[in-house]
């Protein structure tokens, strides 16, 4: 799955160090600032991967609000944005529903490069061309404040049974 | 001379009308082929004109794109150039409604019928908890309609094609307040072609020229296009395709 993601580097803001461990066993550090980016209005974030999770494509609000340049993002596992709240279940869930051709949504926490975080409303679906997936496109959408609460709580259930 | 039969999708802005006869006239002389422009005036119309079997090229908004392409044997060749489609949510200026979360359930939502701009227009509504079933909805002739219904307090918001929102009088404007827009980018209209159309290759030319010259700069500007179309691709359609499926719900 491509090589493993190095370190992300400590940022300004003060943080919590976490040791995140990624479905194929490869792990690394991250920061977690709790600090939340507004969504941008109006605006939909918008990436493809290919069948492994590695992003081919990315759009300008997908770069602006991530914090990462173009360039640090391409080519790189999906997984760079994930964030230590999210359970591995969702995950899990979003790769069965993709893989076997279905659209999938769901709430998630993305972590940026600082260290800040941002809740999306995400919609994938797979990239049939001539009958034959070739990866997949995510779109996200603003989602209501209601909406993440209830995400929070259900996320640190599921986290909860994952480790206990 | 074997004529074709070109449509336009219905949710043009009624300024656009004598745009797309300039083009066609146009196209026409320029590939030499006889082109009849069929202008339906609503949704329906145009599936009743699709369905009889007899449209060759199709001027196709991106959510009809998708059943045109995959189902119905239309291939995209263009689209025009930096113009995306986008919406406007807007309520009086006058109102207490300042931002999209001071919308409630039960706000009634002024609009002319373009079922298009009312999906994205609750795709940003998801954001403040409100769905189709929370509101009411009144449906005008025109956005202006729209747009006195939301001034004179009739109802609390409008849905506006951004392009007609934009085109408003200042005095139109300055009664209203918007309380978003939308930036979809990669999303707009697409000209399609049927799939056997044997003389793909010399209308395109036609059309993908047409920002070269004076005519034809006059007429894409009188479309609100005054770039052009540029060329599109299989993939890149598709792609489109993949990113309306994700707007669906
Ligand atoms: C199209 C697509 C979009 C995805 N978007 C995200 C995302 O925004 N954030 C995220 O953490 N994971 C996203 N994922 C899931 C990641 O690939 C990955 O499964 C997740 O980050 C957890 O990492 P792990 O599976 O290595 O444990 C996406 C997957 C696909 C196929």
């Amino acid at each position: 799955m491509g090589s493993p993601l190095p370190d992300a580097n400590k940022p300004d803001m003060p943080s919590e160090q976490i040791t995140l461990t990624y479905h194929d066993g490869t792990s690394r550090i991250v920061y977690d600032s709790g600090v939340e980016r507004p969504y941008p209005d109006g605006k939909l974030i918008v990436s493809r991967t290919d069948l492994d999770g590695i992003l081919t494509h990315v759009n300008d609000a997908f770069v602006e609000i991530s914090g990462y340049g173009v360039d640090e993002l391409i080519s790189q596992p999906q997984s760079i944005l994930r964030h230590p709240d999210m359970p591995k279940a969702a995950y899990k869930d979003l790769w069965a529903t993709a893989e076997s051709g279905q659209k999938w949504h769901g709430y998630v926490k993305n972590l940026c490069k600082d260290g800040s975080h941002y809740w999306v409303y995400a919609t994938v679906v797979p990239n049939v061309r001539h009958g034959k997936t070739v990866g997949y496109t995510s779109v996200r959408r603003k989602p209501s404040r209601s909406k993440i609460e209830a995400a929070i709580a259900q996320y640190a259930d599921m986290k909860q049974n994952e480790e206990g | 001379m074997t004529t074709h039969n070109m449509l336009i999708a219905p949710d043009f802005s009624p300024e656009r009308f004598a745009g797309w006869h300039m083009f066609n006239i146009l196209i026409q002389k320029r590939a030499n082929l006889n082109m009849h422009l069929n202008m339906p005036a609503s949704h329906a119309e145009q599936e009743a004109l699709i369905d009889a079997g007899d449209i060759q090229v199709i001027y196709a908004n991106p959510f009809d794109a998708a059943t045109l392409i995959r189902e119905q044997g239309y291939r995209a060749v263009a689209r025009p150039i930096g113009k995306s489609d986008e919406m406007v949510i807007a309520a009086s200026a006058n109102s207490d409604i300042n931002c999209l979360e001071d919308l409630t359930a039960g706000s009634t939502i002024s609009m002319a019928n373009n079922r298009d701009v009312k999906l994205i227009g609750l795709r940003l509504l998801e954001a403040v908890d409100l769905e189709e079933a929370d509101l009411n909805w009144t449906v005008t002739e025109t956005y202006q309609a729209a747009a006195r219904q939301v001034i004179k307090g009739d109802s609390q918001a409008g849905f506006f094609l951004a392009e007609v929102f934009h085109s408003f009088s200042r005095l139109t404007k300055t009664q209203l307040n918007v309380l978003i827009e939308s930036d979809l980018a990669d999303i707009s209209h697409v000209l399609l072609i049927k799939e056997d159309f044997p003389d793909t290759e010399i209308l395109m030319n036609a059309i993908l020229n047409l920002h070269n010259d004076d005519d034809g700069k006059e007429a894409l500007t009188e479309l609100g296009m005054p770039q052009g179309f540029e060329p599109m691709s299989e993939e890149d359609a598709e792609f489109m395709l993949d990113l309306m499926e994700t707007l669906m719900d």
